[in-house]
């Protein structure tokens, strides 16, 4: 491997590691407010760059300009979700059956992205689609820088919003001690919807994002959701910031790993930390109490 | 009495089946059955929901077929070491599960079918990758319906052993061990049951039967393509059969599968391959999920109690004996209801508090 | 059923028990002896810490330090189960059974041997059931051992978890608020069990708000206070300490 090529690895690692933490920080954000694992987060995903596409592809207007429509709406669509669906399960069974309700949502989305789009694979041509900066020696394509600007930009935004707003504070409440939060007066109820917003609202960013660079078609979202899995195990469930820094080393890793292995064998790195990590380290790198008793 | 029709029924089915391909159509949801039942050895005792159990499927399967290819063993021999080897594979596996509670078991579940995929659709100088891997057959010189028939008997055998298991376990001590681990894990863990060690155990006889599954299925089908053997819907499919049909019960993955599997296939006559099914599975699975978690067995069950004579009654009369025993002890106090040696009841008792409607204390 | 072990060799103590969660330290430090076939209480104002405590000593949380010996034997760190099986029953704060198994399968589920062979044998092993179905009439709810233990009042599902608890024959029982939730007459009977368990010699530890109860039943008290005990003594001394008071009423 020369320098370059590892350099280059390196920049497209960290390029990708950002929208990993992105969507990585909304599926661990559901698990700290509700205890769901929310199967259909990668669905939402990949519904967010087909409505992207479909956007550009009647307008002709920039995809990235369809945020101003798909994050409001998913936003809605996650508290309403959480309201009118995960608030129905009994608690004791919450956990288990919320990943079948989710697991039923991904395969509705997907059965319906197959039914209204077609299984054809699209993706979207703009004018600087094919275009390139070079960087110390890499090559770095502008799409790519896009969407990690657009996703670093969110991801810091989720951070101040969490860190220094009430409702961040209400929030991190709740993740931390569900009872306790409603002890001081917090409704954890409406913060709990609002969480599960901002989770698809990390989906909708992100799947803009991807529509920039990928190819896409409606099972795509299987490849997404296991490593974003492993990634919040790895980093503790319910740690935003362990979820961050995890799919950071990981996407590095797995960028990395591509060069020597193929993309197929590079994608097992997921599969092997989430490994390691339940056998050496089972609440996760960051993980506290919570993560302990799920 | 139902059951010796059912057993009449499904013997017989091989020979009033007009066609090879009702009789295929058959053995699939049998095989599903089997899958259904087999998982349900660990979500129906533990309610631990694996959502990956079609992994253990495709290891069975491609197990049986390397075995035989490359090792040259008999089918049936191959079949059971490839079992074999699913069991062990499954204990590592099954110990990075459960080293912490739901939700890292659910992610580990799915994570194993997604890494088998991409290893089986990598590794295609060892599995065949994506151009499939051809079994051969045990029994070369049969005909097709021969041979419809002859595995239709064989997975029904196969379906036997398992629910006798599943009956045993669910009568035994080792079973109430598992069911108090679905109900309450802390509990359980309270009262002295190893609960780590009992939900291995179940996980490792679940994966066994499944891989067993995915075996005599090899052996059947005779063409394995990693996409369809480790797929995430098979795992779907079988939790959501389970699910429908009532996991607390033994028969209930079996009528799930029957229903389930009949649909599907009429799916795949009518509709051939459209992405209607996955739209099917996902209202069904999400109904069950929401309206129906129990399956249908305790829903129909319960539909008939209500309109039989007794159940109505049952709580009063026991709230009011216990009051008459231990002299107005009864942690629901009724003005009403006096412990007079009349023997005068209360007519309606309220329902107690159902402390399991609580937010739970974990 | 009894068990004829000396009282010397049934001791239970901690040793600087400490747990912190975050930073809020839940018990600091808490060097406790309990009396062997005795009666003993634990008592203290909210958030002191007894849950924690209790819950250390059960294994059902792991402490940050100290240790916990049984039977003269370190059982610190063990998993519950283990700790169980040594002969620490114990009930939990808000009455918890298994909600879908009948009152006769919630009893049939404490262990109390490993024994692989054991375990595969039917669950209609006679003794068993037996042995099961007397201590559903000695807590007077024998009538239901059919009834899911959902179906079953707040009070008979005490009742139940008490009894449960008792299928696996521990000599020391450690109950975490016994009266709490239920009425009056059910507050009295639970202690005449407690008195009658107690005296075939099984010793108790209980965690209780109900001081009526407390000083009526207890032959020992342990008062907690911000994560470690401040006071201990007979229910007499304990209630004219001091330290206890100014714990309580904050003067």
């Amino acid at each position: 491997m020369t320098g370059t090529l590892l350099f280059q690895s390196l920049v497209l690692g960290v390029l990708l590691g950002g929208l990993y933490a992105l969507l990585a920080a909304g599926l661990t954000l559901y698990f700290g407010v509700m205890r769901v694992v929310m199967i259909a987060h990668s669905a939402f995903l990949i519904l967010a760059a087909y409505l992207a596409w479909y956007f550009h592809e009647q307008t002709g207007i920039d995809p990235l300009l369809s945020l101003v429509v798909t994050v409001p709406l998913f936003f809605a669509v996650g508290v309403g979700m959480q309201r009118l669906l995960i608030t129905r399960l009994r608690p004791v069974t919450l956990t288990m059956m919320s990943v079948l309700l989710t697991f039923a949502v991904a395969l509705f989305i997907e059965g319906m992205i197959g039914f209204v789009w077609s299984g054809t694979q699209r993706r979207i041509q703009l004018p600087y689609s094919g275009d390139s900066i070079e960087f110390f020696g890499a090559q770095i394509a502008v799409v790519k820088l896009v969407a990690f600007g657009l996703a670093a930009l969110s991801l810091g935004l989720l951070y101040l919003l969490l860190k220094h707003s009430r409702f961040g504070q209400a929030l991190r409440a709740t993740i931390q001690h569900r009872e306790a939060a409603q002890l001081v007066g917090i409704r954890t109820d409406r913060v709990a919807g609002y969480g599960f917003g901002i989770g698809l609202a990390t989906a909708a960013i992100g799947g803009t994002a991807l529509s920039l660079d990928a190819t896409i078609y409606p099972s795509l979202h299987w490849h997404w959701i296991g490593p974003l899995m492993a990634i919040i195990v790895v980093g503790g469930l319910g740690s935003i910031p362990g979820a961050a820094l995890a799919a950071m080393v990981l996407g590095i890793g797995q960028s990395l790993l591509q060069v020597p292995l193929g993309t197929t064998w590079a994608q097992t790195i997921f599969y092997v930390a989430l490994f390691a990590t339940l056998m050496l380290r089972p609440q996760g790198f960051f993980g506290g109490r919570l993560a302990q008793r799920f | 009495m139902a059951l010796v029709v059912g057993v009449a029924l499904v013997l017989s089915f091989p020979t009033i089946a007009p066609n090879p391909y009702i009789l295929s159509a058959g053995i699939v949801v049998l095989s599903y059955a089997c899958t259904a039942t087999a998982w349900n050895f660990m979500g129906g005792f533990t309610g631990y929901v694996s959502l990956g159990h079609a992994a253990f499927f495709g290891l069975g399967a491609y197990g049986t077929g390397l075995l035989i290819r490359d090792v040259g063993l008999p089918s049936f021999a191959a079949w059971l070491l490839a079992g074999a080897l699913v069991l062990l594979i499954t204990i590592p596996v099954g110990i990075a599960a459960l080293r912490v509670r739901g939700a890292s078991f659910v992610i580990v579940s799915i994570s194993f079918v997604l890494i088998l995929l991409l290893v089986f659709q990598g590794w295609g100088s060892f599995t065949g990758g994506s151009d499939g891997l051809v079994v051969p057959r045990p029994f070369p010189d049969m005909l097709r319906p021969q041979h419809h028939e002859t595995f239709f008997y064989l997975f029904a055998a196969l379906l036997t052993v398992m629910l006798v298991v599943w009956w045993l376990i669910d009568r035994s001590r080792f079973g109430t061990g598992l069911k108090a681990v679905r109900e309450d894990e802390d509990k359980a863990q309270a009262l002295g049951v190893p609960t780590r060690n009992y939900k291995l155990v179940a996980y490792v006889v679940s994966a066994t039967f499944t891989g067993l599954a995915g075996g005599m299925y090899a052996l059947w089908f005779g063409d394995l393509d990693p996409i369809f053997q480790f797929s995430i819907m098979l795992g779907a499919y079988m939790v959501l059969m389970a699910l429908l049909g009532g996991v607390r019960h033994l028969f209930g993955p079996l009528l799930g599968a029957f229903i389930v599997g009949t649909g599907l296939e009429y799916f795949k006559l009518e509709f051939g391959d459209t992405q209607f099914h996955l739209v099917a599975a996902a209202l069904l699975l999400g109904a069950v999920v929401l309206f129906m978690p129990d399956g249908i067995i305790p829903a129909v069950t319960g539909l008939v109690r209500r309109f039989g004579p007794q159940e109505s009654s049952i709580r009063e009369v026991t709230a009011a004996e216990l009051l008459e025993r231990n002299g107005g002890t009864s942690p629901v106090p009724q003005p009403g209801a006096t412990a007079g040696s009349d023997g005068s009841r209360t007519t309606s008792e309220a329902a107690p508090p159902d402390p399991n409607d609580e937010e739970d204390p974990r | 059923m009894t068990t004829t072990a000396p009282p010397a060799a049934r001791s239970l103590e901690t040793v600087g028990l400490t747990k912190s969660f975050g930073g809020v330290h839940a018990v600091r430090d808490a060097t406790v002896t309990f009396q062997p076939g005795k009666i003993n209480a634990l008592i203290g104002p909210n958030g002191s810490g007894k849950t924690t405590f209790f819950n250390c000593v059960t294994g059902m949380i792991k402490p940050d330090a100290g240790s916990v010996t049984f039977h003269g034997e370190d059982i610190t760190r063990r998993p519950p189960h283990r700790i169980a099986r040594a002969g620490i029953g114990r009930s939990f704060q808000l009455c918890r059974v298994f909600p879908r198994m009948t009152v006769l399968e919630n009893m049939l589920v404490a262990v109390s041997r490993s024994r692989f062979r054991e375990l595969l044998k039917g669950a209609h092993n006679p003794e068993e059931i037996d042995k099961a179905r007397a201590l559903l009439v000695r807590v007077g709810i024998d009538h239901l051992e059919n009834t899911e233990a959902r179906n079953l009042s707040y009070g008979q599902q005490k009742l139940l978890e008490l009894a449960g608890v008792l299928m696996g024959d521990p000599d020391t029982i450690m109950l975490d608020e016994p009266a709490g939730g239920v009425n009056p007459a059910l507050i009295g009977r639970i202690g005449t069990l407690v008195q009658e368990l107690n005296a075939e010699g099984r010793t108790f530890l209980v965690v209780e708000h109900n001081m009526d109860m407390v000083m009526s039943l207890s032959h020992h008290v342990i008062v907690f206070d911000r994560g470690r005990p401040i006071a201990e003594g007979t229910p007499d001394v304990v209630q004219s300490d001091p330290r206890v008071l100014e714990a309580y009423l904050g003067v």
